[in-house]
């Protein structure tokens, strides 16, 4: 297997990639002329419901619907 | 991250802010790519996963020069690893972006 050059700065600190992928498709998002910014912050939008489990029954569900920049 | 299987000849690697030019014989299409994937299977064929590409005319050149002087003021003022590490990261983006805008 082909070993790499140094560690990227990002995972030496602890990040993962999908941490820094998050990060960077938010500053590219960010950077976008109208409309165009507009669209892509839609984008980014989540909504879920999550329950936790104990004694293998769920609890009562939350609902998040989190906006973009964590 | 490179993937090299030693018999069919895949080649794979993460991508990292920046653009990329798609030639079809004449012509040239730039996309700024914010990160993702590429994937050179043994026929040649690339699959590029994005997660955000656009064409370089959305981009807003005062917002990336007024990104780039806050990320670069965050790095001086970050403290944990973490921190300077989202701070480097936000002026890298920005200045993959000016080179794309100037480039």
């Amino acid at each position: 297997m082909a070993s790499n050059a140094a560690v990227p700065f990002w995972r030496a600190a602890g990040m993962t990639y999908i941490t820094y992928s998050n990060i960077c498709a938010n500053l590219v998002r960010n950077c976008l002329k109208e409309p165009y910014k507009t669209e892509a912050l839609s984008r980014e939008r989540v909504h879920f419901s999550i329950s936790k489990w104990t004694d293998g029954k769920p609890e009562k569900p939350t609902i998040r619907s989190d906006s973009p920049a964590e | 991250m490179v993937i090299v299987p030693a018999t069919t000849g895949q080649m794979g690697a993460e991508l990292k802010p920046g653009v990329l030019s798609v030639h079809e014989g004449n012509e040239t299409s730039k996309y700024f790519v914010s990160s993702g994937f590429v994937f050179i299977h043994a026929n040649s064929f690339a699959d590029i996963i994005a997660v955000e590409a656009l064409p370089l005319h959305q981009i807003d050149a005062n917002l990336v020069q007024k990104g780039l002087a806050e990320f670069t003021q965050k790095l001086s003022s970050a403290t944990t690893d973490l921190e300077k590490a989202k701070a480097q990261i936000g002026i890298d983006v920005h200045s993959a972006f000016n080179s794309a805008l100037t480039g």
